[in-house]
């Protein structure tokens, strides 16, 4: 038992921040993967969500190829093909590891998700509530702007938060281009000799414990923002008259 | 002309998406009656089922499938003494009866992979289909309530119809998702089509080629489970008004 625990506090900072050679690591890398693919697949996802919603056809089009490409393949083979095509090739004079390939399938993937998300929320947005912007003289880009994009971003919030703790999770999936993350740095630990087959069984069940503590503490985080802007909010009361 | 998939290739694929459709429907149908029964159990008016529901909701729901996975195949073994150890999962009459079955050298780890599905699936089913009976208004159960009829009867009746009709897009949803999950079986070593595809990059190094073919199968997959799926919802909405809940 106390060479479980040993090895254990001998492994937790690797686990938490990474090898000291190779930080950041660990639990720390897989924020930050999470992080990145979150607020970059953000980026996209206002653009592609919109497109979705364009008045013109090719654009709607091929948004909806975008989306549904991007989330009709598991993240595991999105994360082979980007390696694929980037692998050790320079882009922007940085030579592409498997790190960077990491970044760029996370964002791929998150922003399809996200894009949806954004596409099903402008959906949800009432006609009269547009209407009336528009009647009282706004222009269509001012509309969108001003009304449509804001009132739609918040009645998508849960769909947001539960998509970033769900991105959080599947960060797990990158090991398959050994990135040190959590899942990899695990496994790195306990190494592949048998040696080790007793600590499995501790360190995985760390391991689950430090993701179940970061998604179940963001899940609950981000139900009392929610709760928080919801009340006594115009956008809620308009919400559940449409 | 297509010099890469050479017969051994085609054979080793072939099994592959048999192993990953086999894997999807057992895990699909088996997650969903435990999402359903979950999900049910949240809703109980006895507390302790209540929490003990919403515990093992919130455990395997919020603990990533690929380290379920490794967790059931490779740590949880390791639990027992040796010889026990081969004695029950690797070396018995049960798990040969599976293997002369499969073809899987060590069916095990298909087990393994299988229960980390179905727990993370049916966790994650469980919340949605909870939320869809939160969306039933409450007077259709109090009137049958009142009507006499039992809890049981407005469960089968109202609750369960009701809640799976509600919470249906959503769970396909998270049933193509599990499809897609699948592909995590092959880290511990079960030869789906994931696994194929890898092993034929290997053994070809033709990588582009076999990794656009992977693509287009999980696109597939994708697109045939959501059209197969719309064609149950439209079943479910039969002789029904469209407008769903909000």
């Amino acid at each position: 038992m106390s060479d479980q625990l040993d090895f254990l506090f001998e492994n937790l900072p690797n686990l938490l921040i990474g090898f000291p050679s190779n930080r950041p690591g660990g639990l720390a890398m897989s924020l930050l993967l999470a992080f990145v693919g979150l607020g970059i697949g953000f980026a996209v996802a206002v653009a592609v969500g919109s497109a979705h919603d364009s008045p013109f056809r090719p654009i709607r089009w091929m948004a909806g190829v975008y989306i549904q490409l991007f989330r009709g393949i598991p993240l595991i083979l999105l994360l082979l093909i980007v390696n694929q095509l980037l692998g050790g090739r320079i882009i922007l004079g940085v030579e592409s590891t498997p790190l960077t390939a990491a970044f760029v399938a996370l964002v791929l993937y998150s922003s399809a998700y996200q894009a949806d998300i954004i596409h099903t929320g402008l959906r949800a947005i009432p006609d009269r509530l547009v209407d009336d912007a528009r009647v009282m003289g706004g222009r269509r880009r001012q509309v969108y702007r001003q009304v449509k994009l804001p009132y739609g971003l918040r009645v998508m919030i849960p769909a947001f938060t539960g998509q970033a703790i769900t991105l959080f999770k599947d960060t797990s999936v990158v090991v398959i281009l050994g990135v040190a993350d959590l899942t990899t740095t695990a496994r790195i630990a306990l190494g592949s000799d048998v040696t080790n087959a007793p600590f499995w069984v501790a360190t995985y069940l760390t391991v689950g414990l430090l993701y179940f503590l970061v998604a179940f503490g963001l899940s609950r985080v981000a139900r009392r923002i929610e709760f928080r802007i919801n009340r006594g909010e115009l956008v809620h009361s308009l919400a559940k008259l449409a | 002309m297509i010099d890469w998939l050479t017969p051994e290739t085609q054979d080793l694929l072939a099994r592959g998406v048999v192993v990953t459709v086999v894997l999807t429907v057992i895990t699909s149908v088996i997650s969903f009656s435990l999402g359903v029964t979950s999900g049910t159990l949240r809703l109980a008016d006895r507390r302790w089922i209540r929490l003990g529901a919403g515990a093992f909701v919130e455990v395997f729901r919020n603990i990533p499938a690929l380290i379920q996975i490794i967790f059931w195949a490779f740590a949880f073994p390791s639990l027992f003494p040796q010889q026990l150890r081969a004695d029950i999962f690797f070396d018995n009459a049960v798990i040969d009866f599976l293997s002369n079955v499969t073809g899987l050298s060590t069916p095990y780890y298909a087990l393994a992979a299988c229960l980390g599905l179905v727990l993370n699936t049916g966790a994650h089913l469980a919340e949605l289909f909870r939320a869809g009976v939160g969306t039933l208004p409450q007077e259709h159960s109090d009137a049958a309530r009142s009507l006499g009829a039992g809890r049981w009867a407005v469960f089968w009746t109202i609750l369960l119809p009701g809640g799976v009709r509600a919470a249906f897009p959503a769970m396909t949803t998270r049933l193509i998702h599990n499809m897609k999950n699948t592909a995590l079986a092959s880290f511990v070593a079960v030869p789906d089509f994931f696994h194929a595809v890898q092993a034929s990059i290997t053994e070809s190094f033709q990588a582009t080629e076999f990794l656009t073919l992977a693509a287009v199968f999980y696109l597939l997959m994708s697109a045939g489970m959501s059209l197969l799926f719309r064609q149950f919802d439209l079943l479910l909405h039969r002789g029904r008004s469209r407008v769903r809940p909000a």
